[in-house]
């Protein structure tokens, strides 16, 4: 059986070879340990003082020119990577909504700030810093909300590369450029004041809902226009003590646009995951009512129990995760604890199918050798039917 | 109880961000005390808010939105209030640990700690061990809570732990942790003293420890 089939036959509850493969998007530390480290580390190339006086003069100007090519080179070796490591899906990821202020300081088009800053491992990365909107006024004047129809068409042309660079050995679970609805208003406003917004600024919710609901829909139906079969948004719905709010003001305020959306890509023949952390275990119904067909969203160090979810829910939605990135994939684990985990998670998930093993979230620390030992293991004893004792 | 103190209670229990303003200066009017109307208007309605919470009722958004109310409240309350009076519980220095910027959960915290009565000093993210002791010895705060959500950065708890030690505060100072790579087992492994999984667990830790002192 081809990957593609695995994957979409797993998304759709009908029957596979084997339990298909994941890989939750790498970072650049696992992506140089397979495709080998560049010259220059990121790092030192982005904080010598010769680019730092660039970037913090012309660093807007320089973000379409010089940034963003880079960026894309790093998410095209993300997918590489992943393929190479031989997962049968593999999420693709295309971020060209970010605008560099400075060179410690990135803003997002959709309103929020974040800091750039070395991963630990001689990369650089970003991190969440805070809200960009603290104000109506400054709603009304933000100078970078994206043009939903360009992000689309450099989507389009993104993506339709990847397909047929990579498309024909793993599924591409692609994402451009839109973060999740409710998310992407969670950094713009700062989460100690959405609640004061959703309770004061009734109509300003609505409108910054809709457009994000613009910009996920177009991003979407280029992704499928260029051939990806499967799309996945991550909306980080939950935190470690459960859902961020209240889940029927959830449904109410972000389930008719997810509907909307998931319709929209099922209409074009093609399969929707959501990505959300934290404890989603109050949400999972909600999810499922607006018509996901996978769910990216076990995290068993918030709480979530997988093994139970299998069972309540299992029939209705493809479970897509499992393996722990807080210890077993990283650097203090054994390879043989891997296996054993992928073991354990094959024999209790997977039968009945639905089940797509993954780590349960990306990280910037997971070596690239502990994932080839989980792919390996989910090859060695993922056959249907299962039979491990 | 008055009808107005009991007002006061409802209005935080409603989160009712609007209407909290006008019964908070009706209790004043009506000669209640500023330090009646927070133990018994105020403090009682966040137990309240709490135990929901806790009963799965209400959620971490309501949470930050009942320590918004406070906010509203506690200025007019603290403008009636005898000069160099103070209703603070203690002193709480809060930090996001080196090499990590994630601070919406130590924000909660402080908001949950501020409205009960806490003086809440935040020092940010990604912050120094160095930096947390030396705001412990100027300011003689003896609580400390520490946030932590990158599994790569606990290290940074173990140098706060250690840092105190050799600063010669360990015994007087009482370190909880909490964040998404955090957990008993890690609290124990660090050398903290405590670990809160939510912002109310961390209050009642805070109080217990106010309690025992």
């Amino acid at each position: 059986m081809h990957a593609i089939e695995r994957v979409l036959n797993a998304l759709e509850g009908k029957p596979t070879d084997r339990v298909p493969t994941f890989c939750a998007m790498v970072e650049d530390r696992t992506f140089n340990e397979v495709l080998g480290k560049p010259l220059i580390s990121q790092e030192t190339l982005l904080k010598n003082p010769v680019s730092r006086f660039f970037l913090d003069r012309w660093g807007t100007r320089l973000t379409k020119l010089v940034f963003q090519p880079e960026v894309n080179r790093a998410l095209e070796k993300r997918i590489r990577a992943q393929v190479e490591l031989g997962f049968d899906a593999v999420w693709a990821f295309l971020d060209e909504t970010f605008v560099v202020l400075d060179s410690k300081t990135m803003a997002r088009f959709t309103g929020s700030i974040f800091n750039l800053q070395p991963d630990g491992f001689g990369n650089m990365t970003y991190m969440y810093r805070g809200p960009g909107i603290k104000s109506r006024e400054d709603f009304e004047s933000w100078p970078y909300w994206p043009d939903a129809d360009d992000v689309a068409h450099s989507s389009y042309k993104f993506f339709k590369r990847m397909v047929k660079k990579y498309g024909d050995r793993s599924c591409i679970i692609g994402e451009a450029s839109a973060y999740g609805i409710q998310e992407t208003i969670l950094w713009a406003l700062g989460f100690e004041k959405m609640p004061i917004w959703i309770r004061r600024e009734k109509d300003l919710i609505k409108r910054f809902i809709e457009r994000n609901e613009e910009l996920c829909l177009k991003t979407n139906m280029a992704l499928i226009d260029a051939g990806v079969r499967v799309i996945i948004q991550c909306d980080d719905f939950s935190f470690k003590s459960g859902p961020i709010m209240n889940p029927k003001l959830i449904d109410e305020l972000f389930g008719p646009s997810y509907k909307r959306i998931i319709k929209a890509v099922h209409d074009r023949g093609a399969k929707y995951v959501l990505h959300s952390c934290g404890d989603n275990t109050l949400l999972f119904d909600t999810f499922i009512s607006w018509g996901v067909d996978g769910l990216h969203a076990y995290e068993m160090t918030s709480n979530v129990d997988i093994f139970k979810e299998k069972k309540i829910h299992g029939d209705k939605v493809t479970i897509i995760g499992g393996v722990g990135v807080d210890y077993l994939l990283t650097d203090r684990s054994k390879d043989e604890e891997v296996v054993e985990e992928v073991r354990k998670l094959i024999k209790e998930l997977g039968p009945g199918g639905r089940f797509i093993i993954s780590p349960v979230h990306s990280l910037s620390s997971i070596p690239a050798h502990k994932l080839k030992v989980m792919v390996d293991a989910a090859k060695r004893y993922g056959s249907y039917p299962i039979s491990i004792s | 109880m008055k009808e107005s103190i009991l007002a006061v209670r409802k209005a935080i229990d409603e989160l009712d961000i609007d209407g909290i303003s006008k019964l908070v200066s009706r209790c004043l009017e009506e000669g209640l005390s500023p330090e009646e109307v927070i133990q018994e208007g105020v403090s009682k309605g966040l137990e309240i808010v709490g135990g929901k919470f806790e009963a799965g009722e209400y959620f971490l958004a309501d949470l930050i939105m009942a320590g918004e109310v406070v906010k509203e409240a506690m200025p007019i309350l603290k403008e009636k209030m005898n000069p160099g009076e103070s209703n603070s519980r203690g002193k709480v220095i809060l930090a996001t640990v080196a090499g990590d910027i994630h601070e919406i959960g130590k924000n909660i915290v402080g908001m949950i700690l501020s409205a009960n009565g806490y003086e809440v000093i935040d020092l940010g993210v990604d912050v120094p061990a160095e930096k947390i002791m030396d705001t412990a010895k100027t300011t003689g705060a003896r609580f400390i809570g520490l946030s932590a959500l990158l599994t790569t950065m606990v290290g940074s708890i173990k140098e706060v732990v250690e840092s105190s030690k050799a600063a010669g505060l360990r015994n007087k100072l009482r370190i909880v942790i909490g964040g998404a790579c955090t957990s008993k087992d890690l609290c124990k492994e660090m050398g903290a003293d405590a670990y809160g999984e939510t912002a109310i667990d961390a209050l009642r830790i805070f109080n217990g420890f106010t309690a025992s002192t």
